[in-house]
């Protein structure tokens, strides 16, 4: 199973037992990525990190 | 059991005042509304947290959400800001009894799983000392939780800051002022001063503030009489996971000791926590809010929770979650969007049946093997 990266539409080939919500790294431009779905492959930019003030 | 998505829980238990110290009338209301919603045990535990419990286990999914707010009554009331957009006013709405009732109508509408216990948790005092989240560390010990405080529906709270408190003191004999020694107000502050460099420079290549350690100048106080002087200065360091509050306490020590400064340790200090962002329950959050329509977010947070308390003991998959807009957190201005609050519900109730079911287990277990 594999898909493009969005960010610089590299390969993205999934190993055996990736999931969908899982995290991976694109080899090519080290963007962080969220499979969103295995059947057919699919992968969205990985959620932003924000920082907030409280609880 | 009964499905419903209204909001009858969070207005019922936001209508219960109850800042730190005060929660037993909200305790009882959110234990009563839990037998109403058909968990099979509500009681109040030897330490004073509302718990309610559906299943038996032998796997446990912990849901532990904090019932206290700060002082501050706001009443209670339902506004409708546009048409169909409510909005419920009140104090604790954001932080963090939206989260709290959020987790009891998610886990009562699933009602029972399969070899799962469900042990939804109210604890009190998360606004002083966390007594209830230090009461249940040791009994319970989870395969998931979910800690409970305002992320927004769809975003997850991935870590919370460490925080340690100290008193920084001198004492000096009385001298002219023009003769030059140092007094003992001049000490403390030069100790800080000294601190607060050390700080820069500590926080110099850091880019994100979770990584980096802020400093706070909480009081200042001195007193003298005709042979001595006393200056005592209370500062806070909001800490990074990097950098524990015995490592804080080492270098305020060492700082101070040569200046004749004396510290002095206050409150609990609490180490940072980060959960693992590629964790089950990560995962599980992440495709459920994405089912709602709406792309995922992280965020960090800068002040603790019971996140801190918890996270180091029970070293199991785990996030903060909950409805609300954290920067209403404390102010006179707190409400939450009653749209926000349904949508979170249905995102834990997703998250729940994700994380509790066969697969999952099958998958867990085999991972494990």
């Amino acid at each position: 199973m594999s898909t493009n990266c969005p960010e610089c539409e590299a390969e993205i080939t999934f190993e055996e037992g990736t999931e969908i919500g899982e995290i991976i790294v694109c080899p090519d431009c080290g963007v962080d990525l969220e499979v969103t779905s295995l059947d057919p492959a699919a992968v969205d930019l990985a959620p932003m990190e924000q920082e907030d003030w409280g609880e | 059991m009964a499905e419903s998505h209204n909001a009858e829980t969070l207005i019922g238990l936001v209508s219960q005042y109850g800042p730190s110290g005060e929660e037993s009338g909200a305790v009882t209301w959110l234990v009563e509304r839990m037998r109403s919603l058909g968990f099979e045990t509500a009681n109040i535990d030897e330490t004073g947290n509302a718990v309610g419990l559906i299943g038996k286990g032998p796997r446990q999914l912990v849901l532990l959400g904090h019932i206290d707010t700060v002082p501050g009554e706001i009443p209670v009331r339902l506004e409708e800001i546009q048409p169909g957009n409510l909005v419920l006013y009140g104090r604790g709405s954001v932080d963090a009894k939206g989260p709290l009732a959020a987790f009891t109508d998610a886990a009562s509408q699933g009602g029972q799983i399969e070899g799962w216990q469900l042990v939804v948790i109210g604890a009190i005092d998360e606004e002083r000392d966390s007594i209830g989240a230090r009461g249940v560390t040791g009994r319970y010990n989870p395969d998931y939780a979910i800690i409970g405080e305002p992320s927004g529906w769809n975003r997850v709270t991935l870590g919370y800051k460490g925080a340690a408190w100290a008193d920084l003191m001198a004492k000096r004999k009385m001298s002219h002022t023009a003769s030059g020694q140092e007094s003992a107000c001049e000490a403390v502050v030069s100790a800080w001063n000294e601190i607060a460099g050390w700080v820069d420079k500590y926080n110099q290549d850091k880019n994100r503030i979770f990584e980096k350690i802020l400093l706070t100048l909480r009081g200042m106080h001195s007193v003298d009489d005709e042979f001595e002087q006393n200056a005592r200065l209370s500062v806070g360091g909001r800490l990074p996971v990097e950098f524990a509050p015995d490592q804080w306490y080492r270098k305020i020590r060492e700082i101070c000791d040569p200046r004749n400064v004396s510290t002095k340790e206050k409150g609990y200090p609490i180490p940072a926590y980060a959960c693992d962002k590629n964790s089950i329950v990560v995962r599980a959050f992440l495709s459920a809010i994405r089912e709602q329509g709406e792309r995922p977010g992280f965020v960090y947070k800068t002040g603790t929770a019971d996140l801190n308390i918890v996270g180091p003991v029970w070293r199991c998959p785990m996030v903060v979650y909950g409805p609300g807009d954290s920067s209403l957190d404390h102010t006179p201005d707190e409400h939450i969007s009653i749209d926000e609050y349904n949508r979170s519900v249905a995102v834990i109730k997703s998250v729940i049946a994700r994380l509790t079911s066969p697969s999952e287990m099958d998958h867990t277990q085999s991972a494990l093997s």
